[in-house]
């Protein structure tokens, strides 16, 4: 490895942070409407759960019932994570949505910071402004100071809103400070991706999906069970120490320090690595590689395979790993329920009307698909982005034809989602069929993950729908999907209309086994995504290849 | 003349902007042609169309007597293309996409491959993203010459190169031509094209203003002669009919000369006896300044120009010294 130890300045040396206004201010020129439109969007949704505590939870029921309730049903605890004190609306919000805004935000930060270097890097953008009077770590100082400003003017503003909405101050402090203190980890570890990878794309991959998506699926999986034991790992994610702070429940506010601590060993490690590396390229030197292809790289559908190779294990692992472990924990779910009959009762009017662990089952397969949707739309946004860098244009000179090359993405988009959902139909419920021998709860489950698939389709024949008509609206694909969350996680919130909720990809699909097969919906879903998918397709053979 | 592209009243808009105006163009089968125009004329535009990427609004265009549009694949099996600002798969080595872009097309010539990679001195084992612009053109135009296709689309394809290695372009692509290739080049060096092209069109803001053989274009133009003389300049040659823009300084003598006036005026220079001749016939340059320039009458003022008509070898030999 090439140490250099020639005097270059470490990274705390003011010249190599000299130009940092200059960078700063380019930084938040460039993203300061992104910030700005994350800020009031991250910053609604506590004080309005805080108003609406009375609907959610009427006066008079008693506390420790909520807790037995809400508090111990695993579904509720693997996506929202484990509740502290639910009696108050500070403490209620904070369980709610408390801990998701510090999620979301921890994914913005990590977008942000991304977008304002390695993005630029590659670009050739950094390159202009480098050249200029501007020290090795400015840009990169400029883009954290930009990120970790704004998350801390977010917790602010969290907190001042919290106390206009009427819960306790020291609440409210700690649990804005804990949504910028999770945001800046999170600035970190993208700083040191951005170091590390020579493409944006990859640098995001890594930040916020294996890192950020991974400790999630984990920190679900530990959040679900209900074995102390399991539970003590808790602190090992730092995702779980907002709540670990306990705002509203008797702060411990030394917990903060985790955050902090380790963000600044992060930023520390990415100017570090910083001076490692030469501008343009990442840590690792890049090796050399093979001077002839092989032979599946001949056409755009190998193309495709080659490129989404990565991609495709990515995503499997993680979709496979979560389904069978929130299965195991399920599977979990009658020792709690023994030492209490009381919650048994209410989890069952909760989860649905069939069993409890049915409802658990549906609702993590409810999750995966969901979350198999969005490789859906990533790996159908990859046509979209060779269209853009010009690489489309390049095979489409050669005798590759519009149809192949929207089939060798959408193939990958189409397939590799389906048989996901599917694995997880089987993974689901995989851990409680081996301990009880049931085999048929497989069978059972792959058919509610089947009638599950035309939500999936209908996001890609939406994405499809944008890529063939209107190329310019294709991250509407994602507001899709994004909607979909919005409704399962936040929707009942808010006071929408049923039929408004029930609008999206899945919202008229039955669950299986609790509904009643009703293949009404299931045929007319399939149908509009056949009809989408086919339409797009249609459009783009027709439309002008998009070009730099 | 067979024609391998034919492209008649073709009107392309984007939006508000009118990106080719009708524009009407022929290129013969096994011509090289140069397509000449500045930035933004419709140059890559008018590739785009012929290869299908863009649909036209109007007017029709063959290629390889089919159409570009609907017959694109079974076409680009003939045909190879090179952007102008190519932009390789970050991850792919220089050697994969030579493939991939070959065996996309049909199959490449693999021995073809490997001397063209020795040529151009490329190393094909690195990856896309460590490119120098000049290598990453190398590698789009190895992929396209290593077919054997009949026609070669070639949007400004020595950008970023060397001066070396455009000369090692210039030779192959004379011999592809030579093997009775169609080559449509488009450029906006001047001394490019005026060094390999049979014919040549130029367009201007998305029509084709003049198109012809060089030597068709030239007639349309006058030449600029520069004498030093034994003696005094006649006087008389300034209102001589035939001669523009004389200037004449003691012995020295400048005009633009029609080309039917050219023998008259050398008659008259050898009688009072030349010490130094120099005489340009107009470079594609002039042609072109005639067309996009404010000034009428073109070859005054070079300037920043001169550079590129100094590389033409056309120039080369004129230069008469006594």
């Amino acid at each position: 490895m090439t140490t250099l130890s020639l005097p270059g300045r470490p990274w705390w040396s003011p010249m190599s942070q000299s130009g940092i206004g200059a960078t700063t201010a380019i930084a938040w020129r460039r993203s300061r409407l992104y910030w700005v439109l994350w800020v009031l969007a991250l910053l609604t949704l506590m004080p309005l759960t805080v108003t609406k505590y009375h609907d959610l939870v009427p006066p008079g029921s008693s506390p420790e019932q909520l807790m037995a309730t809400l508090g111990s049903n695993p579904t509720m605890r693997a996506i929202l994570g484990v509740p502290h004190d639910l009696s108050t609306a500070g403490g209620f919000t904070m369980w709610r949505v408390g801990a998701f805004t510090g999620w979301t935000a921890a994914f913005v930060a990590a977008f942000g910071v991304i977008r304002g270097t390695r993005a630029d890097e590659e670009e050739g953008r950094t390159e202009l402004v480098r050249s200029g009077a501007v020290g090795r770590h400015a840009i990169l100082g400029g883009s954290l100071l930009v990120t970790m400003v704004a998350t801390l003017v977010l917790g602010v503003l969290i907190a001042l809103s919290m106390v206009g909405a009427g819960t306790p101050a020291k609440g409210s402090l700690a649990a804005g400070l804990g949504v910028t203190a999770i945001s800046w980890v999170f600035a970190g570890v993208a700083a040191v991706c951005a170091q590390v990878f020579e493409s944006a794309r990859s640098a995001r991959s890594w930040a916020a999906g294996i890192v950020l998506g991974g400790l999630f699926l984990v920190r679900a999986v530990l959040d679900g069970s209900s074995s102390v034991r399991v539970q003590a790992w808790r602190w090992l994610i730092p995702l779980e120490w907002p709540q670990l702070v306990r705002p509203y429940a008797d702060e411990r506010w030394w917990v903060l320090l985790l955050p902090m601590v380790l963000s600044f060993l992060l930023i520390g490690v990415a100017f570090s690595l910083e001076s490692r590396r030469d501008f343009g390229s990442g840590l690792r030197a890049t090796r050399l590689g093979r001077a002839d292809a092989a032979p599946g790289l001949g056409d755009a559908a190998g193309l495709a395979r080659r490129l989404h190779r990565t991609g495709v294990i990515g995503w499997s692992l993680g979709v496979l790993v979560f389904s069978y472990g929130m299965g195991s924990i399920g599977s979990q779910i009658d020792a709690m329920l023994a030492n209490n009959p009381q919650v048994a009762e209410m989890m069952a009017k909760l989860g649905g009307t069939g069993e409890l662990k049915n409802a658990f089952y549906i609702a993590m397969l409810g999750i995966m698909v969901t979350v198999v949707s969005l490789a859906a739309v990533q790996f159908l946004s990859r046509l979209h982005a060779e269209e853009l860098t010009g690489h489309a244009e390049v095979l489409a000179s050669t005798a590759t034809s519009r149809w192949a090359l929207a089939r060798s993405h959408l193939g990958i988009a189409l397939v590799v989602p389906v048989v996901l959902a599917l694995a997880s139909g089987v993974l689901v419920p995989l851990a409680e069929a081996a301990k009880l021998g049931r085999w048929s709860m497989i069978g059972d489950y792959l058919g509610a993950a089947a009638v599950l698939l035309p939500g999936l389709l209908l996001v890609l024949g939406i994405a499809m729908a944008l890529l063939g008509w209107a190329p310019r609206w294709f991250s509407l694909a994602w507001v899709a999907v994004g909607w979909s969350m919005f409704c399962s996680w936040l929707a009942p919130l808010f006071g929408l209309p049923e039929w408004l909720i029930d609008l999206q990809p899945w919202g008229h699909l039955p669950r299986l086994p609790s509904d009643p097969l009703d293949l009404v919906p299931v045929i007319i879903e399939t149908v509009i995504a056949v009809v989408l998918l086919a339409g797009g397709l249609v459009g783009f053979r027709r439309r002008d290849l998009l070009s730099r | 003349m067979t024609t391998a592209i034919e492209i008649t009243d073709l009107t392309k808009t984007f939006g508000p902007v009118t990106a080719l105006d009708q524009l009407t163009m022929v290129v013969a089968t096994g011509d090289i042609h140069g397509f000449l125009g500045p930035n933004g004329s419709g140059k890559s535009t008018t590739i785009r169309v012929l290869l299908g990427l863009l649909r036209a609004d109007s007017g029709t265009a063959r290629l390889l007597g089919g159409d570009p549009w609907r017959d694109a694949p079974v076409l680009h099996r003939r045909l190879a293309y090179v952007p102008g600002d190519v932009n390789l798969w970050p991850n792919l080595t220089g050697g994969e996409a030579i493939d991939l872009i070959g065996r996309a097309r049909g199959g490449l010539d693999r021995n073809r491959k490997r001397d063209l990679i020795e040529l151009f001195d490329l190393d094909p084992r690195k990856r896309g993203r460590s490119y120098s612009k000049g290598n990453r053109q190398k590698v789009a135009l190895i992929a396209a010459l290593a077919s054997p296709v009949e026609l070669l689309l070639l949007d400004e394809p020595t950008s970023g190169l060397d001066p070396l290695m455009e000369r090692v372009f210039t030779d192959l692509l004379r011999s592809e031509a030579s093997e009775g290739r169609t080559v449509l080049l488009s450029s906006h060096i001047l001394s490019e094209v005026e060094a390999l092209c049979d014919r040549v069109s130029i367009i201007k803001a998305g029509r084709i203003v003049e198109s012809g053989t060089l030597s068709e274009l030239r007639h349309l133009h006058r030449t600029e002669v520069v004498a030093d003389l034994d003696g005094d300049v006649p006087a008389d040659l300034s209102a001589r009919p035939g001669l523009h823009n004389v200037e004449i300084d003691g012995s020295r003598f400048r005009a633009q000369v029609d080309d039917d006036a050219l023998s008259a005026l050398l008659a008259t220079l050898g009688e009072v006896g030349v010490t130094a001749l120099t005489s340009n016939p107009p470079s594609l340059e002039e042609l072109f300044l005639a067309h996009y320039d404010t000034s009428p009458v073109p070859g005054q003022e070079m300037g920043p120009h001169t550079s590129d008509r100094a590389r033409s070898p056309r120039h080369a030999g004129r230069r008469v010294s006594a």
